[in-house]
């Protein structure tokens, strides 16, 4: 967490649904905290689960993933295998004790600027909360 | 287990014309040792063994086997590998059917039914190892250890392996011949590894990992032991992207293994034998098995089991679960 | 990489939109000191042309080869910034940007955070954009020709349309005629034109048509390829009959050995026909087909001294030695159109449907109400003793359609209108006659449906609201039990006819078409269409569209549409000449795949295939991803251990460098 302890979350977002309704939030002119950096992918289908712990490991405090409902999937069934995927990433991050409240996935359609608003909020809030794991952070990072 | 008839058969194959070799276990150097061996011929089978002390699964060979670059114009060796399989390998090799690792017409498999192997570190500490002649055996109901030709029966609880204890698959799922009847399988105990760190609060479960963690030195040999990690390239190895660094310390030994864990996520088979080699004694088979028992009671899958099924991290269901969704 | 990467960084104001939050300038001042960056500059409105021959120019003289475009959402301006990049000669690709109004701006008031936030957003970028690779967007040729499967009127109305706008359209029809199932019905809701006048006139068309290849009783085979080039294998079944010389006359009918000895497919079993046969009189082509189960020579190679078709066939068509043909040929778009099958009652037992006689099912009733059914229109019926004219009639309607215990939980639009339709015909044959429908619900939804509704009603039809538990015999009537659900009282109903409306199922012979098509189907087995609202004709296999019900039940006028709406998605590319194979695909990287399929499994294009490819001698095989299938999703990258296939422009080593830019800066 950085000096001001704010949390910094990183966001995984598809480009139909999620992307479309932060962007509709935006237009909606709907106010959220700052600390979300959102990452453009095409499909949740996309996000390989290592890219969360690769997250945590390069100084987010949380990750959000965030995609099409079940059903809507721009690929039809991207959304699906993500759903599995990152199910049982979360169960494994977990048992080796990293906060839950560290990673969230949710489904945020293109007309759902509100609840995309809320998805922050509860992931900021959450990861605001979270137990410390400055341990996890790797010593130095490049890009 | 007739040692006469395995080896009849173990001969019989390994001299077969259209056999490469014959794997299977070999009785090792010293001690309790036992050795994979590799048989060309009849007599190269001449000594093979099955016994409690066989742990080690030899699935790993059937892809391990690097395909060196042929001078041009030569053919490759095409004939098949036959192996020794006791329950869990089988399903090693099931999976590697599943994920194309392995085509079915390639292997001819050996099936030993299990009664349960000894925990080979707990067995050197109660009854420890002579140089010449120790050896392990099955009898009605437990072990029965010769050293210096002297015979010790154990109860079978007292030495028999966690994985094993855990065991629901004893007898092979795959084989072309068995070498004895199916053995009765046992009611698994408790996963007590697991469900103490399940009982831990989510900081007991970090300072635990963070532990046992730090003492690994990545030396890659948990991967490398595993059937199923057969990457030519393992992203664990690759520079770009460098998904982990190569210093050792907590934080890229923990992307490490979560990373390898996942990977083996719905492909694991619960053999055990990443945790058997691991030098840091790192209860591997402690996340394994809980991502396994994941994979089983939330979503209804088993690997390993039906070389026609779909792969786990490929599919989906419609309806698994999805309460952690917000 | 090949050259050093040179970024320009373009900072937007969008008037105020985003000036009066961000503070720009210190963005652009941050901006110039991230690694590679050496251009970087702020404008009022990037998108207007100024502003986009700002970065032009500096393409052009900084000799700049990354852009930056630090402005609104990517979903709105991508294209036209990869224009203006483009009209430079830099690759098109090699722009990335950051979203500072939508997901910035407009949503964080304080100028410090919204600062901040822009800053992690366009280092994030910088990060991504070094990374990106020249793409290059393929064009291929497609054929200006289609293939229609099926010839009920949705394939004829597709296939006409296409054939009309000058392109070569393969018809492709399994039974010896076309016109499907409406070809069958006698006058239709709810303007009760008579089907035949109709339809006749399209099934000639379709037949005569210049652009048109009817190819009837044949079977696609193979298809191959990809949007704009399908290479199609047919199958013409053989009919023992000279196609060209045949003449229609019918005199081999009459004479067959087995002479209506059949039940006829076409009259539901209620009439019959001989072994070489007609379907019906107005069938399309009018020739004959000899039904190689039934024939004597054809099973047993002996019919009399002589098969009496041959003797008597003046235009000395019949050929047994006729074999299966094989016709190959090349499309740009497949419409897929077969059709749907009536629901078959037996799988509902309590309706007694295959153990009395006067319990029949709608389409029969359209047989038996048409004046070229077996009756002649007459509405005669045997009561399991003598042929009547029934003086009570029940219709039931969902007969196999909302009803969990058979595995269709939908709503066949057609029954209630048909039921309707026909209380209204029997109506009109049998003036004295009493009739009841029992239904759950009314659905009367079509233009022209309600009013047509209350018109039958006024027409002394009654409507009992209750779905009836069974039908049994007593003496020579039937009984019809039910609850009525409006007054709450049971129903013992005694009638001689029992009408019941079955719904429409998918096809059962459907998986042939599936498998080779790679369709899929959605919860109801009837065909997916690619989105349920937006691309509705479309499927998930570019090229290849639905036209119908085998997409989902409809009546003519939805069928009709929907035809026509396939056929015109059908023509785009054909009108084009050409399809643009997308840049933005996946790529296998040979070396380092392991063979396991699981792209495979999971590509819901089927854009990933296995090849064999020798290495060093030996034979392995490695995933191939074929790039006009493909449509970037990426699901197919998550899967692979090994990182092996990836998506061009969002690969993991171009994502996890952005990941590492937001964890950086504070
Ligand atoms: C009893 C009844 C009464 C009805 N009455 C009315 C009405 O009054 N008004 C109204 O608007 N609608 C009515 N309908 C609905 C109407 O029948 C349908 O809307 C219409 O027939 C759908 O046409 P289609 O071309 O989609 O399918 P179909 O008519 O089923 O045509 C499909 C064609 O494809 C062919 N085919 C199938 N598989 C293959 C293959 N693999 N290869 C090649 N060819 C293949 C079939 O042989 C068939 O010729 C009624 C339906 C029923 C059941
Ligand atoms: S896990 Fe089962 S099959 Fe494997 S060694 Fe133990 S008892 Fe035998
Ligand atoms: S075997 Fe043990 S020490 Fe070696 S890399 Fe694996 S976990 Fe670490
Ligand atoms: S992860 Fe360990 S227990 Fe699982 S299959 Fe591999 S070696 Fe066996
Ligand atoms: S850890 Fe993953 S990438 Fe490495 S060998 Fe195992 S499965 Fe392959
Ligand atoms: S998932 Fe990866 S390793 Fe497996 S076949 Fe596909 S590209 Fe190759
Ligand atoms: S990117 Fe998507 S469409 Fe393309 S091959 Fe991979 S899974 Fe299929």
């Amino acid at each position: 967490m950085s000096a001001n302890n704010e949390p910094n979350i990183v966001a995984f977002l598809c480009n139909w649904c999620s992307y479309a309704g932060a962007d509709l939030a935006g237009t909606s002119r709907v106010q959220y905290p700052s600390n979300i950096n959102v990452i453009r992918v095409m499909c949740t289908g996309r996000i390989n689960p290592l890219f969360v712990v690769n997250a945590l490991q390069q100084g987010a405090d949380g990750v959000l993933v965030s995609g099409c409902h079940p059903g809507d999937c721009h690929y039809m069934e991207g959304n699906y295998f993500a759903r599995r995927r990152l199910g049982m990433l979360k169960d494994l991050l977990e048992y080796v004790g990293v906060d839950p409240r560290r990673f969230h996935m949710s489904w945020v359609s293109a007309s759902e600027g509100h609840k995309w608003k809320e998805v922050v909020e509860k992931t900021v809030e959450d990861a605001r909360e979270a137990r410390s794991y400055e341990g996890f952070r790797r010593r130095q990072i490049d890009w | 287990m007739e040692l006469e008839k395995l080896r009849e058969t173990a001969a019989e194959i390994a001299a077969r014309d259209d056999v490469k070799y014959l794997i299977g276990w070999k009785k090792g150097s010293y001690g309790y040792r036992v050795a994979p061996a590799f048989a060309e011929d009849a007599e190269g089978a001449s000594d093979f063994i099955f016994s409690p002390l066989c742990t080690a699964n030899l699935a790993t060979y059937l892809t391990l086997v690097e395909k060196l670059p042929l001078p041009r114009g030569q053919e490759p060796d095409k004939r098949k590998v036959a192996l020794m399989v006791k329950g869990c390998d089988s399903r090693a090799v099931t999976q590697l059917l599943v994920e194309k690792g392995i085509h079915r017409e390639e292997v001819i498999i050996i099936g030993c039914p299990c009664p349960g192997m000894v925990d080979p570190d707990l067995l050197n500490k109660k009854y420890p190892e002579t140089e010449e002649t120790a050896e392990l055996k099955w009898d009605n109901d437990g072990f029965v250890i010769v050293r210096d030709g002297e015979e010790t029966k154990v109860p079978r609880e007292e030495l028999l392996d966690e994985k094993c204890q855990l065991c629901r698959y004893p007898n092979p799922v795959v084989s072309d011949i068995m070498l004895d009847d199916p053995v009765k399988a046992w009611e698994p105990v408790e996963d007590e590894g697991v469900k103490e760190i399940e009982e831990k609060a989510v900081e007991g479960r970090w300072d635990y990992w963070q532990q046992e963690f730090s003492n690994c030195i990545r030396c890659y040999s948990c991967r490398n032991v595993c059937p199923l990690c057969y990457c030519q390239d393992c992203i664990l190895d690759r520079q770009n992207p460098d998904w982990v660094y190569r210093s050792v310390n907590f934080s890229e030994n923990t992307a490490f293994n979560i990373a390898r864990a996942f990977h083996l996520a719905g492909r694991c088979i619960e053999c055990g034998e990443c945790e058997r080699v691991c030098p840091a004694n790192i209860p591997l088979g402690k996340i394994n098995r809980k991502l396994a028992r994941e994979v089983r009671d939330k979503y209804g899958f088993e690997p390993g089991l039906d070389p026609d099924a779909e792969p786990f991290q490929a599919s989906y269901k419609p309806d698994d679960p999805e309460d952690f969704i917000l | 990489m090949t050259d050093k990467p040179k970024i320009g960084v373009y900072i937007c104001h969008c008037g105020i939109n985003i000036a009066s939050t961000v503070d720009v300038e210190t963005v652009e001042e941050y901006a110039l000191k991230l690694p590679n960056v050496e251009v970087a500059r702020t404008y009022s409105y990037m998108c207007s042309d100024p502003g986009q021959a700002l970065i032009k120019e500096d393409i052009k003289e900084q000799g700049l080869n990354r852009i930056v475009v630090a402005s609104c959402s990517p979903r709105m301006h991508e294209t036209t910034f990869r224009k203006a990049i483009q009209e430079t000669g830099l690759n098109p690709y090699f722009l990335e940007m950051a979203n500072i109004r939508e997901q910035c701006s407009w949503v964080h008031e304080e100028t410090e955070e919204a600062t901040a936030k822009a800053k992690k957003l366009i280092t994030a970028s910088v990060a991504k954009v070094r990374l990106l690779e020249a793409l290059e967007s393929k064009e291929v040729d497609a054929e200006p020709a289609a293939l229609v499967i099926g010839a009920g009127i949705a394939g004829i109305q597709a296939a006409l349309d296409i054939a009309d706008a000058g392109f070569k359209t393969y018809l492709v029809e399994k039974t010896p005629s076309v016109g499907g199932r409406m070809a069958q019905l006698d006058k239709t809701f709810p303007t009760l034109d008579c089907s035949a006048c109709i339809l006749t006139p399209k099934m000639v068309d379709c037949a005569s048509h210049p652009n048109i290849e009817l190819l009837s009783y044949s079977e696609v085979e193979e298809i191959n390829g990809f949007i704009g080039n399908f290479d199609i294998k047919v199958r013409k079944k053989a009919r023992y009959v000279d196609f060209d010389k045949c003449t229609g006359c019918g005199d081999c009918a009459k004479e067959c050995r087995v002479a209506d000895r059949f039940p006829s497919e076409f009259d539901q079993g209620m009439g019959n026909r001989s072994a070489i046969y007609l379907p019906f009189p107005q069938a399309v082509p009018a020739k004959y087909t000899i039904d190689p189960e039934n024939c004597l020579y054809l099973k047993r190679g002996k019919c009399g001294k002589d098969p009496k078709c041959q003797e008597v066939c003046g235009a000395g068509a019949i050929d047994f030695d006729q074999q299966d043909e094989f016709v190959e040929f090349k499309v740009g778009a497949i419409i897929v159109a077969t059709g749907f099958d009536p629901f078959n009652p037996s799988r509902k037992p309590e309706y007694g449907y295959d153990d009395y006689p006067n319990v029949i099912t709608g389409m029969e009733m359209e047989r038996l109400v048409s004046a070229s059914g077996p009756t002649g229109g007459k509405v005669l019926i045997n009561n399991g003793e003598e042929e009547i004219e029934p003086k009570e009639v029940a219709f039931i309607k969902c007969v196999g359609s909302r009803d969990e215990s058979v595995g269709n939980e939908y709503c066949s639009r057609v029954c209630c209108m048909y039921t309707a339709k026909q209380a209204h015909l029997i109506r009109e044959k049998l003036p004295d006659a009493n009739i009841r429908i029992y239904y759950m619900d009314v659905r009367a939804f079509g233009k022209g449906y309600e009013e047509f509704y209350d018109r039958v009603r006024r027409e002394n039809v009654r409507y009992i609201r209750g779905n009836p538990s069974e039908i049994f015999k007593r003496g020579n009537k039937l009984i019809v039990k039910a609850e009525n659900t409006l007054t709450s009282t049971p129903v013992e109903d005694e009638v001689d006819l029992v009408v019941l409306g079955v719904g429409l199922e998918p096809r059962a012979e459907m998986r042939e078409i599936m498998d080779l098509l790679r369709l899929s189907q959605s919860g109801d087995r009837f065909f997916l269409e690619a989105h349920p609202k937006l691309r509705p004709v479309d499927t998930a296999t570019e090229g290849v569209y639905l036209a119908g019900c085998c997409q989902g039940p409809k009546d003519i006028p939805d069928t009709v549409a929907q035809a026509k709406g396939a056929a015109s998605s059908a023509m785009i590319p054909l009108a084009r000449g050409k399809v643009t194979i997308d840049a933005q695909v996946a790529e296998v990287n040979e070396a380092t795949c392991r063979g396991c399929g699981f792209c495979v499994e999971i590509c819901p294009y089927t854009a990933i295939e296995m090849v064999t490819v020798n290495r060093f001698g030996h034979e392995i095989e490695v995933a191939r991803v074929n790039e006009a299938l493909c449509k970037g999703c990426g699901s197919c990258s998550a899967a692979c251990l090994s990182d092996s296939v990836q998506p061009k422009s969002f690969r993991d080593r171009q994502i996890l460098p952005q990941i590492a830019a937001l964890g950086v800066i504070k």
